[in-house]
């Protein structure tokens, strides 16, 4: 029973820890009546006012412990990062890579116009030493403003969306996507398989029935120049926790986690996030 | 002498309902003529509140009331998510930390499943869509398979009467050729008799894989277009999203909140296409013990995030 309590309190962060005045008021309530049948009319008055102070700030005093947690486990989780930053911890140094193939970086696309946090982001990436990383916002405001960038750096290579670039002295492929490139993109890809049918269709297969596989679906998006590799790691910034119309194709086992606004990003958590990915065991529902 | 957790938990939930053993007065606040009288006056004080609360819902409800019963304080009727989707993940690791068969974990997760159903209808959820089977998960060994389909289909037969009292509508999603014959034959009788039920639409994914779920409706698309019912160039993402298998009759095909269990952050195939905007809720529980708690916390993330950043999308 405690626990839905915690588990309220556990989601309304530092601001609301005042209690909110409709509750009070109802305890005010409850206290009155309890007091009206129970205490003789001549000690209502002294008691009302003991049971109404009694409760309200052993309300206060909950809702404060909880927030008190709260801070707490914020304030580590900010030390880590630090720690992690500063090479203090010995783990996070030498971040195992061969299961993260490929990393996506969904950004909100107002947030996303801050081309100097991207440009450190990638930074950071390529310093870790990933070597294929996604960008995505919805309204393909990295597109437009990354590849402007990435076009006046040392050996541009610039290519459908795609750009292999020179960062810290390794070599990382980085490909641009937008809300095009997820359902429009199958319902381009819908398109291919529906013409490619029919003309089979037309030469003589007795009219069958369509039958499409998924290796059909992802060669279709290849043809229509949406193809890529499924994902291993899928990074979130922004206010929302969702992926935001990523290309659904390509994120069936993908990793998802929410790191917050790209305002407030941190090396260290970048690096957690990597590091607790690399131990993670998958079994593919198997 | 109750507990500082009930008294929480009580008036949390529902701050007229008062507990017989809510209150233990000290020594000033009672004398001894009143203290004999105590408990009896305090169950009476209980059931006027309860009668009054009663009262107060007979006539919301012949106002035109949503039928919703009260929700724990922290919760707005109007900030809850229509449809809720759910990863229900751990049942194994669960019985292996309790040293229990691999059977006992999914038989404990029934439970929370049933918990969840009952909490989604008595706080007005209006679709609720539970991962019970992946496509993938026809990989495990036979037995524990089989003893799956065996479950699903005792579970469903076992609780058609209740969907048709509480006002439920089953539908099945998934690959459902797949499935051995008599848990066909019991789906099919289960979703018939409820299809007019629209309380809560209930959606169970069984042999269920989101890839697979775009493939067909890719595929009914050509059908549709081999037989002239449609132009290929006018295939669109609407068109495809109306060709899925959640889009059947449902008001809300996309889900709000997706809740998955166990720790792991990822959504496995399921829901890939429908969940491009849906909020993500990962929860380190296993899901035998994702419970009323969990489901709170689960929908307070949602409606935190309702209230931070739906009115700055509403006044942009």
């Amino acid at each position: 029973m405690l626990k839905i309590f915690l588990a309220e309190k556990s989601v309304q962060g530092l601001g609301d820890w005042l209690p909110s005045i409709s509750s009070i008021s109802r305890y005010m309530d409850l206290s009155d009546e309890i007091v009206r049948v129970l205490i003789p009319p001549q000690r209502r008055v002294r008691s009302s006012k003991i049971l109404r102070l009694t409760l309200g700030s052993f309300w206060c005093l909950l809702h404060l412990l909880v927030n008190i947690v709260h801070l707490g486990s914020y304030l580590i989780n900010l030390l880590l990062y630090c720690m992690i930053s500063s090479g203090l911890l010995q783990k996070y140094q030498n971040l195992q890579l061969d299961k993260l193939r490929y990393l996506a970086i969904v950004v909100e696309s107002e947030e996303a116009k801050n081309t100097t946090k991207i440009k450190q982001l990638l930074g950071w990436l390529a310093a870790i030493g990933v070597k294929y990383v996604t960008l995505y916002d919805m309204e393909g405001v990295l597109k437009k403003s990354v590849e402007t960038v990435l076009k006046s750096s040392a050996n541009p290579s610039v290519a459908n969306g795609n750009a292999v670039v020179s960062l810290h002295q390794d070599r990382m492929t980085i490909e641009l996507l937008s809300f095009s490139d997820g359902k429009e993109a199958v319902a381009k890809a819908a398109s291919f398989l529906c013409l490619q049918y029919l003309e089979g269709d037309s030469v003589g297969y007795n009219k069958m029935e369509p039958v499409f596989t998924e290796t059909d679906v992802t060669n279709a998006l290849k043809a229509v120049g949406h193809g890529g590799p499924d994902l291993d790691l899928l990074l979130v910034y922004g206010p929302a926790r969702c992926h935001l119309g990523f290309p659904a194709w390509r994120i069936r086992y993908t990793e998802i986690v929410h790191m917050g606004s790209l305002q407030s990003m941190k090396y260290g958590a970048v690096v957690k996030a990597i590091y607790d990915f690399s131990k993670k065991h998958q079994n593919y529902g198997s | 002498m109750c507990t500082i957790d009930t008294i929480c938990y009580q008036w949390q939930a529902n701050p007229l309902h008062i507990p017989f053993c809510a209150i233990n007065p000290t020594q000033s606040l009672s004398s001894s003529r009143h203290h004999s009288n105590f408990p009896l006056q305090v169950i009476e004080m209980a059931k006027i509140y309860n009668e009054r609360e009663e009262k107060g819902e007979k006539e919301s409800a012949r106002n035109g009331g949503n039928g919703v019963e009260q929700l724990p304080s922290s919760l707005r009727w109007e900030l809850l998510p229509k449809h809720v989707a759910v990863i229900m993940d751990g049942n194994s690791r669960w019985a292996r930390m309790k040293g229990l068969p691999t059977w006992a974990g999914h038989e404990a997760g029934y439970r929370s499943l049933e918990e969840m159903v009952k909490l989604s209808c008595r706080w007005g959820i209006q679709v609720l869509t539970v991962y019970a089977f992946s496509f993938e998960n026809w990989h495990r060994p036979k037995v524990e398979v089989d003893f799956l389909m065996m479950m699903i289909e005792g579970c469903l037969k076992e609780n058609i009467e209740c969907f048709l009292s509480e006002g439920i509508r089953l539908r099945i999603i998934g690959d459902s050729s797949s499935f051995p014959n008599s848990l066909q034959e019991v789906a099919k009788e289960a979703q018939e008799k409820t299809k007019t039920n629209s309380r809560l639409e209930f959606n169970i994914a069984i042999s269920y894989s989101g890839r697979r779920d775009i493939t067909q409706a890719c595929q009914k698309i050509a059908w549709k277009v081999q037989h002239g019912l449609l132009d290929s160039a006018d295939i669109t993402e609407s068109l495809i999203e109306q060709e899925l298998e959640t889009n059947y009759s449902t008001k809300f095909p996309c889900p709000d909140l997706l809740i998955r269990t166990s720790g792991e952050q990822r959504l496995s195939n399921f829901l890939l296409w429908q969940s491009a905007y849906t909020e993500l809720f990962f929860t380190k529980t296993l899901w035998p013990d994702f419970g009323e708690p969990e489901y709170i916390e689960a929908l307070c993330s949602f409606q935190q995030r309702e209230r931070r950043f739906g009115q700055r999308i509403v006044s942009e």
